[in-house]
């Protein structure tokens, strides 16, 4: 079938709606982050129901009250945060794979689990690339966010028949609830004296409101008494100790140096699991050797 | 300067020196980071470098496993620094040194010390970091090297000139920043349409030229050394 360009209308959106995509590993020699969506294991699921390539880029959407008109045949596929998802009104109970037509409106309603939506759709959301990623950074992109009444490209087929013959898939959130958070030691791990070690690992730790694309920040306070270290490189996932004694875990947008101690380094599932995470959220932190 | 070599994850570990910045261990760096960008090429999905570090994200954990081994096996020649020195246009005054008058104070220098002793060195490039354009220097005097401020700045203009802790910097783009704000350049450090986007490159050298507010303000080319070859 011959492929054209659909689009989409916003048509509503809080703060913190952008295009997002697996992120971008050239530009950190000129300083640029790797950006992305924050939460990869949800954006590589709905690529993967609506068996696209893996790198089509997504609908990250992280408040509730988000309302979009498609002006073309499209299927959508919905993972990430759990939340209510309407089409014309009608509640979907099970948005893994939507089908829609010419002029319907598919609304996020209220969050019931986690804080980021991912919509798919079928042949990829289109926007300028940089770097090989459409995913937005406001220096590279020129654009942080989506407004209201923005129009987006997709790529879509002629015809509104699509075929789906396997039984539709079921998103489960419950491995980002549990609080147990998987991290390797950092680079600085081995500056930490025992007692800071062992209250890392024994401590609950809860998100502070202090959280968003470039990091998330915890409450409780680790006694750091550590010099400050030259700068050197952080990835997202590295927990690094300010000398306030806070805990600042870096995401997707952070700058790719930093000089205070990088004392965990998260794998990407923990990344994933903490983009899901509220504010009060409680973790634990479990040591991960390999 | 044989690095040691750290594994954090199956995937990511770094080339680890002990000893502090300087123009031989930058020279060591870019050693390796040469090797790495020609034997590695294809094993390596992406290469970050710090000040005493280099950091390296593996495609597949066995690379990373048979890199560990055979690292201290690589013969590395440090290749000699670029001599190449970019002047950069910094306006120490008027409303574009908000926190010079502050730190001269602090330092029980006139603001033309500072000025003085801001302007006279070459400051070494070591990589770029924290915000897109944005190079980390080597080579601030002591004297003028102060702790970042207490709370910090949600707003630091484009182009700022700032001082914070032993490092000095140019802030690309306007962003939150707690450094000492004591000049302001008039010429673009990064614009992503452009290949490379930056001008300068790491292992050359930054030397700040006083302008007036004048020159500043008059300045019409802010794409200055970007548009040329």
């Amino acid at each position: 079938m011959k492929k054209t360009l659909g689009s989409a209308t916003i048509l509503r959106t809080g703060p913190g709606t952008s295009i997002q995509d697996q992120g971008r590993t050239m530009g950190s020699k000129f300083g640029i982050p790797t950006s992305g969506a924050m939460d990869q294991r949800s954006f590589q699921w709905v690529n993967h129901v609506l068996q696209n390539d893996p790198s089509d880029a997504v609908l990250e959407i992280s408040q509730p009250g988000f309302y979009i008109r498609v002006e073309a045949p499209a299927l959508i596929s919905i993972s990430g945060a759990k939340a209510v998802v309407r089409v014309n009104s009608k509640l979907e109970e099970n948005p893994s794979l939507l089908s829609l037509q010419k002029g319907d409106i598919l609304e996020i309603g209220q969050f019931l689990s986690g804080s980021r939506v991912y919509l798919g759709i079928k042949g990829g959301f289109q926007s300028a690339e940089w770097l090989h990623s459409r995913s937005f950074f406001a220096p590279l992109t020129g654009q942080s966010m989506l407004k209201k009444g923005e129009l987006l490209s997709f790529r879509t087929l002629e015809s509104s028949s699509f075929s789906w013959t396997q039984a539709k898939p079921r998103w489960k959130t419950n491995w980002f609830e549990i609080p147990e958070v998987e991290a390797f030691k950092g680079p600085d791990w081995e500056l930490l004296s025992d007692k800071q070690k062992e209250m890392l690992l024994k401590t609950e730790f809860h998100l502070s409101k202090l959280s968003n694309r470039m990091g998330i920040q915890l409450e409780e306070l680790v006694e750091n008494r550590l010099p400050e270290l030259p700068t050197n490189p952080v990835f997202p996932g590295t927990v690094q100790l300010t000398p306030g004694g806070k805990l600042l875990i870096l995401m997707k947008d952070a700058g790719v140096t930093g000089g205070y101690p990088r004392i965990l380094q998260l794998p990407e599932n923990s990344i994933s699991q903490l983009s899901q995470k509220n504010q009060g959220s409680a973790i634990r932190w479990v040591l991960k050797d390999f | 300067m044989t690095p040691a070599y750290l594994e954090i994850t199956p995937l990511l570990g770094e080339l680890v020196w002990e000893e502090s910045p300087s123009d031989e261990l930058l020279s060591w760096q870019l050693g390796y980071m040469t090797q790495l960008e020609t034997q590695f090429a294809d094993q390596l999905l992406e290469i970050r470098q710090g000040f005493t570090r280099i950091s390296l994200v593996w495609k597949r954990e066995e690379f990373q496993k048979e890199f560990k081994t055979s690292v201290s096996e690589l013969s590395i020649t440090p290749p000699p620094l670029p001599e190449k020195i970019w002047e950069v246009p910094v306006c120490y005054e008027g409303p574009y040194s908000p926190d010079l008058a502050e730190l001269a104070k602090l330092k029980k220098l006139t603001p033309s010390q500072v000025i003085q002793h801001h302007s006279s060195p070459i400051y070494r490039i070591h990589f770029f970091g924290f915000l897109p354009g944005f190079f980390y220097l080597n080579g601030l005097p002591e004297i003028l090297q102060t702790p970042r401020k207490a709370v910090p700045s949600l707003s630091v203009p484009k182009g700022s000139v700032a001082i914070g802790g032993a490092q000095t910097g140019i802030y690309p783009n306007e962003s939150p920043g707690g450094w000492h704000l004591i000049g302001r350049t008039p010429i673009s450090l990064f614009e992503p349409s452009l290949d490379p986007p930056v001008w300068a490159k790491v292992g050359e050298q930054i030397q700040f030229k006083p302008i007036s507010v004048e020159e500043f303000e008059s300045w019409s080319e802010p794409l200055f050394y970007l548009k040329k070859p």
